[in-house]
Formats: structure tokens, C-alpha cells, sequence
């Protein structure tokens, strides 16, 4: 029965294989490899699902979930000291995510071809090494079972971003961006690398869920923080080191690593690289949002809840932070003009909310949140890029119109992804998005003021993302053609139309899985993500969760029907994308979008966040580095420098002692003699 | 009627005073090695003097093989001062002041 936990490993190695394969063939042997590098990544890929699915399967049928060291690479030698190693740990959530990102990944590489190899892009293999790579990085991240694997593949993802929004490196822009994104995110990483030694210092072990004996991190930390339990005695022994109490320290090391999280999932204030990031081929931009590198942050805090539960204050930040999020995003995705741009913001605002609802306590929330939206926004990214096949890489919304007739499929599909993405009845963006917002409102009115206020910003952003979504979706594929290009639009083949299908019709059903609305109705009991989560090794289940953040966080729900507060949200929704329908439809829809004045240059710079950024490093950091450059040019380099001065100088004067003059090195003996034998003669008492 | 030891000590000073004289005035790189013979010789000397005394031989022993270093170190200064002299033209020990730093 267990035959799925033996070739789990799999799951990540084979996308690495295509990894090696593209890049050994495409250096040595460029002709040997089928479509540079497509065939490898899609059998991997396709591989990696069906191994997936075979692991959904298995662990849907067992409560014997995997939790094992697979290779130790340093091994404890004192009391003190822990092991690291590298293993996996295959539970419901690990197993719902490595399904979400295989799927994604295996359809990403399927459309690359249209969007790479048909539109005739060189350096292919090293394309389709990236995207192994990074498909490896994810996968593995996803299985981590320690937080030490985990912190490095969370590296390495953000790597292969690196490498892949930076693939047109001769030109300046993606190179700009890659960089971006690589130094921006490396900044939240470097406190989630504090945060990680300070998770081994304080618990002694980096364990996710219990394994034998031994129980995670998160569980020693409900230990620690529960009176009625027992308090570990390692964590005991730190506490006294850092003269914290076990709340507080806990809450900095929670901190710490949300730093990693905010960075990666791109939330306010080090969102900034995510826009830029669109510079990237399409796929890219498809895999980054919705399945790999953004989701992982969001992961990572779901990964490690049972920590998370018991900190009511951190837990608060989290809320308001994405809420803060998920409007800020949303209001600048409504004045963008590139269809990339658009999505860009929208995913920074989705990922807002599920932030929203971890910090609020809605795991199930947030985890449904996370797989609709991995599904749509991959959609609609593929869709954006088969629109971009079209009109031959212009992006420019304003240049398009009139798609509909030309290009039907994609037209459907994207249309289902954008009526999942404003979240409208019975999409699956709506289900999620509902549930985020109710779980807000109900922790929210039982006693948390701050997440009442997260819940408000969150409700307000659902007008603006359903406006933009329409705004976006109208100006593209309605009206009259604007430009020749969209007269005569360049056609997609299977391959693009294929992935289309397939997330489309996803994007239109995967909600009906957790109905909760639904279930109030008619009683049936079908929210079945809510049982999925149930089950879980001990400490990390969903029971787990609630009790903890009812017994330490003090987070009560009140009793409210879900109905109402999913109506006000849809009826947001549908104004939002209503306005943007009275605005843009019509056959020459005009730019509204000046009319808002201030306000529209504020949205349009990204309320100015690069700008003060970059004050920030040039203005700040900077003055301070050179001051810091000064210290070391001048005290530290001053003294070494100065000693060795002194030497040199002193050397070429004593050296003139030296004559060369046989005679005169024999005098000098002799008078040493003389003056030994006269201060051993008067001290040592001769005379 | 055995020497006493005082008057091979005074010889011993007597001859190693003249080695120094030689080496801190003469100029001439063959008397300068003779000068520093003298001055081991003298040493040799006390090395026997003391042996004799104390009926012990360890001294002697010694001075034997202080002899085999002198004449190495003949064998080596001669060879010194015939490439001093390939180079210089001459056997003045004032001379070749280059070969320092």
C-alpha cells in the first residue's frame, strides 16, 4: 500500500534529470535534444504528476503518513548539537501542493513550446534547464522536511527566477529585473536564514512534524507556550540564554522568518521586484505566480502554522499586512496598460488575501485559496500569452481589442479564469475567496478588531479586482480591432490551446471541492478540503490548528451565516466588474482612467514604492556604506598598513649596518664579546 | 714535572688575541683565514689543556674534531677567496662591499 511513499522521491528528481539532460545535451550535443529540451521536461513533468497523483491517492487512504530522513549530511557529536539532513515528509498538505505544482509545471513546459520553440527563441536548452531546475526546486521545497532543506530550495527557486526572468539577458530590461528580484527577495531571505539558526539554537531540531520519538518544532513550541504542558528543556535552557520569555522569542523568530515569506510572496513592502519580474518569457511569469516561487512564501507559513497559531500578535501582523496587500495591489492594477502588468498586480493582491487568511485562522481558507488560484492565474497568464503570440509581443491592452472573434479559445478560457479571478458565482475564485473573507469576518467579530480592519480592506479589494479583471478583459478581447496586429492576429497551435483547456475548465469546477456556502444550505456534507485537512500526522493536522489558536491565540469564531457575507462580496465583485463593463465596452472604448488625476499618477507609479526604495539605497544606505568604506580604507587598512610602514621604513634604515665589510662585521663580534664578557663580569660578580 | 694548566691557558689567550689582531686589521683574505685558524687553534689548545687535567679525553676527542672542521673550513675560505679574487682582481677583504643587500 505504501508503494507511492518509496518513489515519492521521484516526484522532484525527475524534473532535475530533465535538468541535467537539457543542459548536458544542449551544451555537447544541441541536435541530439528533441525541441531543445521541450520532450525531456515534459515527460519529467508529466512524470512528477502522475507520481503525484499516485501519492494524492495513497495518502487519501492512510493514516500512516511519511516522515523520514533520507540522507543526513552532518551528523551530531555532542549533547548540544543537532543533525542535518535532507528528508521528506509527505502528509495531506505536502501531497495537495506537489499535486498543484507538478500539474502546473507539467502544463507550463507543454505551452513553452508554442510560446518558445514556434516562436523560434534561441538558447532553448537553457530555457528548458531553467524551468527543470526550477520545478525541481519547488517540488523539493514542497517535500522539505526540515526547515533547513526547505530555507535552501527556498534559495534555490529563487535562483532559477533569477535565471529565468533574466533570459533575454542581452537586453537591458529583463537583466534589470532579474536582479531586482533576485536582491530584493534575497533581503527578506537573509532574516529567514536568522530565523532558521534560531529555530535550531532555541528547539534543537528542524523537524516540520513529528518523527518517531521525536516531535517538530511547531509542537515543541505549543509545548512551550502551553502552561499545562510540559516545557521542553532545551528550549527551557535557550530561554535562559536569550532572557526572553517564550512568547516574545517566539514571536521574533516568527518575524524572522516572515521575512523570507514577504519577500518571496511579494508582499507590501518587498513587492516591488514582482511587476518587474514580467520582463521574463510568459511561462515564466506563469510558473513564478502561480505554482512555484510567489506560492512558496505563502507555503512555507502553512507548512509551519502550528507555530504560526499560537502567536496572536504575529498572526495579526500577517492579517493586515496581506489585507494592506491585496488592496494596494488591486488599486494599481486598475490604471495599468500592459496585460502582464495586470495580472502582475492581481497576483500580488491574491496572495495578499491568503495571507489574509492564515493571519486570520483560516487554513483551509488559504490552502483552497492557493490551489484555485494556482490553477487561474497560471490560466490566465498562458491566456496573456497566447494573446502575446498574437499580436506579436506587444503588450499594450490599448492595441488590442476584438480578440474575441479571432482567437475563441483562448477567449473562453480566459474569460473563466478572469470570472475565477474577480471571484463570481460559481467560479473558483469565488468559492476561495469567500471563505478567506468569512473566516476573516467571524475571527474577526469574535473578538480580533485588528482582523475586522483586515477583513475591511480585504472586502474593498474585491471591487477593485473585480474592475480590473473586467477592465482588462474587455479591452482586450471586446470592441473593435485598434491596431492592424489585432485585425490580423498570428495563430496558436495545440500546444498553446491544449494547457488553455485544460486549466479552463479547471478554473470553472476546482471550486465546487469545498463549498462551504453550499453545505449550510443543504446540510450535505461536502466541504471535502476541510476533511482532507483533517487527517495529518500528530501536531499538524487541522484539529491541531484550532486548538491551538483557540487555546493560546485566543481566537474565537462567532456565529454567523456564511451566506450573507458571501453575497456582499459577489455583489462587490459584480459591481466592480459591472463599472468596468459601463466604462470600456462599446466598440471604441475610451481611457478613463485620467479622470481620477492625482490619484491615477500615484496608482500608475506604484504609490511611489520604488522611488522611495531606491532613496532608501541611495539616499541611506549608500552614504552609509561609504562611511563604512572609510572605516575599513582608513582605521582598519590604516593599521596594518601603518605596521608594515613602520617595518619598511625602519628595515632600510637598520640595514645600513650591514657595510659588507668583512673587518667590520669582525669588530662588531669582537666589541659584542667584550661588552658580553663586561656585563656578565660586573653582574655576575667577577670583579 | 707536568706543565701546570695556567701557562697552556695563557698560551691559548696569548694566541687567540693574535687571531683577533689579525682579522680586525690585515686586508688580505689569506691572512684573515690564518687569523681565524689561529683563533680555533686556541681554542683546541684549551680543549687539550682542560683533557689533560682532569685525565678525561672527552676533550681531546673533541679536539680532534674541531681540527677536521678547521681544515673544511680551509677548504671552503680557500675556495672563497679564489672566486673573490676571479672577480674582483684581488684578495683584499674590503673590497667586494656589493655582496650585501
Amino acid at each position: 500500500m505504501a508503494g507511492a511513499f518509496d518513489y515519492a522521491a521521484a516526484i522532484p528528481l525527475l524534473p532535475l534529470f530533465s535538468f541535467v539532460i537539457a543542459i548536458v545535451a544542449g551544451h555537447f550535443a544541441p541536435r541530439l535534444l528533441p525541441k531543445g529540451g521541450a520532450i525531456p521536461g515534459i515527460v519529467a513533468t508529466g512524470g512528477s504528476l502522475l507520481l503525484s497523483g499516485w501519492l494524492y491517492v495513497t495518502v487519501s487512504g492512510t493514516e500512516q503518513y511519511f516522515n523520514q530522513e533520507l540522507y543526513r549530511w552532518t551528523t551530531a557529536l555532542g549533547d548540544e548539537a543537532f543533525d542535518l539532513s535532507f528528508g521528506l515528509l509527505l502528509d495531506p498538505l505536502s501531497a495537495y501542493m506537489l499535486l498543484i505544482v507538478s500539474l502546473i509545471t507539467f502544463l507550463v513546459h507543454v505551452f513553452s513550446m508554442g510560446y518558445m520553440n514556434d516562436e523560434g527563441e534561441t538558447g532553448l536548452p537553457r530555457y528548458y534547464a531553467g524551468l527543470g531546475l526550477f520545478s525541481f526546486s519547488m517540488l523539493a521545497f514542497v517535500a522539505s522536511s526540515n526547515i533547513l532543506m526547505a530555507f535552501m530550495f527556498f534559495e534555490l527557486v529563487g535562483l532559477c527566477s533569477w535565471l529565468l526572468i533574466g533570459f533575454w539577458f542581452r537586453e537591458p530590461g529583463p537583466a534589470s529585473a532579474a536582479k531586482k528580484a533576485f536582491l530584493v527577495t534575497r533581503f527578506g531571505d537573509y532574516f529567514f536564514l536568522i530565523g532558521v539558526v534560531a529555530i535550531f539554537a532555541t528547539f534543537g531540531t528542524g523537524l516540520f512534524a513529528p518523527r518517531g520519538e521525536s516531535l517538530g518544532f511547531p509542537q515543541l513550541a505549543e509545548h512551550a507556550l502551553n502552561p499545562e504542558m510540559h516545557m521542553p528543556e532545551h528550549v527551557a535552557n535557550f530561554l535562559g540564554v536569550v532572557g526572553m520569555d517564550a512568547n516574545t522569542w517566539f514571536a521574533i523568530i516568527g518575524l524572522l522568518v516572515l521575512g523570507g515569506v514577504i519577500g518571496k510572496s511579494a508582499q507590501f513592502p518587498l513587492h516591488t521586484w514582482l511587476p518587474d519580474a514580467m520582463e521574463g518569457p510568459t511561462p515564466v511569469s506563469a510558473l513564478i505566480h502561480a505554482a512555484t516561487m510567489v506560492a512558496a512564501g505563502v507555503y512555507l507559513v502553512m507548512r509551519m502554522y502550528g507555530f504560526y497559531a499560537g502567536l496572536p500578535n504575529v498572526l495579526a501582523l500577517i492579517a493586515l499586512v496581506g489585507a494592506f496587500t491585496a488592496l494596494m495591489a488591486a488599486t494599481m492594477g486598475v490604471v495599468k496598460r500592459e496585460i502582464k502588468q495586470v495580472l502582475a498586480y492581481s497576483t500580488i493582491s491574491q496572495y495578499g488575501y491568503m495571507m489574509l487568511a492564515l493571519g486570520a485562522g483560516g487554513y483551509v481558507a488559504a490552502t483552497f485559496h492557493l490551489m484555485t488560484h494556482a490553477i487561474f492565474k497560471a490560466l490566465l497568464f498562458l491566456g496573456a500569452g497566447s494573446v502575446i503570440i498574437a499580436m506579436h509581443h506587444n503588450e499594450n491592452m490599448w492595441d488590442m481589442g476584438g480578440l474575441r472573434e479571432k482567437m475563441p479559445v483562448t477567449y473562453w478560457t480566459f474569460l473563466s479564469g478572469s470570472l475565477a479571478l474577480a471571484g463570481i458565482f460559481p467560479f473558483a475564485g469565488f468559492w476561495s475567496k469567500d471563505e478567506i473573507l468569512y473566516e476573516a469576518l467571524i475571527h474577526g467579530l469574535g473578538g480580533q478588531p485588528l482582523i475586522l480592519l483586515a477583513y475591511a480592506l480585504g472586502l474593498i479589494a474585491v471591487f477593485f479586482t473585480g474592475f480590473y479583471t473586467f477592465r482588462m478583459v474587455i479591452l482586450t478581447f471586446h470592441g473593435e480591432p485598434r491596431t492592424e496586429t489585432a485585425e490580423d492576429p498570428h495563430g496558436v497551435r495545440w500546444n498553446v490551446k491544449f494547457p488553455l483547456v485544460v486549466l479552463g475548465i479547471l478554473a470553472a469546477v476546482v471550486g465546487f471541492v469545498n463549498m462551504a456556502p453550499v453545505k449550510e444550505l443543504t446540510g450535505a456534507n461536502i466541504t471535502y478540503l476541510h476533511t482532507w485537512f483533517e487527517h495529518g500526522l500528530e501536531g499538524v493536522s487541522l484539529e491541531a490548528y484550532h486548538h491551538i489558536l483557540e487555546a493560546q491565540a485566543g481566537y474565537q469564531a462567532a456565529e454567523l451565516s456564511s451566506i450573507g457575507p458571501g453575497l456582499v462580496s459577489l455583489a462587490l465583485a459584480l459591481a466592480g466588474a459591472g463599472l468596468a463593463w459601463r466604462l470600456y465596452s462599446g466598440p471604441e472604448p475610451e481611457a478613463h482612467t485620467d479622470r481620477l488625476g492625482v490619484v491615477k499618477d500615484v496608482w500608475y507609479n506604484n504609490y511611489y514604492q520604488d522611488e522611495y526604495q531606491v532613496w532608501l539605497a541611495e539616499g541611506v544606505t549608500m552614504p552609509l556604506a561609504q562611511v563604512a568604506d572609510k572605516f575599513d580604507q582608513g582605521i582598519i587598512d590604516g593599521i596594518v598598513n601603518g605596521v608594515s610602514s613602520v617595518s619598511l621604513f625602519s628595515g632600510s634604515h637598520i640595514r645600513r649596518v650591514q657595510t659588507g665589510v668583512v673587518t667590520n662585521y669582525a669588530a662588531l663580534l669582537t666589541l659584542g664579546l667584550v661588552v658580553l664578557a663586561l656585563g656578565v663580569g660586573l653582574f655576575g660578580g667577577w670583579f | 714535572m707536568p706543565v701546570e694548566t695556567q701557562y697552556y691557558l695563557l698560551l691559548s689567550a696569548a694566541m687567540f688575541s693574535i687571531g683577533v689582531f689579525g682579522i680586525l686589521t690585515r686586508r688580505n683574505a689569506l691572512l684573515f683565514l690564518m687569523s681565524v685558524e689561529l683563533m680555533l687553534n686556541a681554542a683546541n689548545i684549551n680543549l687539550v689543556a682542560f683533557s689533560y687535567q682532569w685525565g678525561n679525553i672527552t676533550g681531546q676527542t673533541l679536539s680532534l674534531f674541531s681540527t677536521a672542521l678547521a681544515a673544511t673550513e680551509v677548504a671552503v675560505g680557500i675556495g672563497i677567496i679564489l672566486v673573490l679574487y676571479r672577480n674582483f682582481k684581488d684578495v683584499d677583504v674590503t673590497e667586494p662591499t656589493t655582496m650585501r643587500w
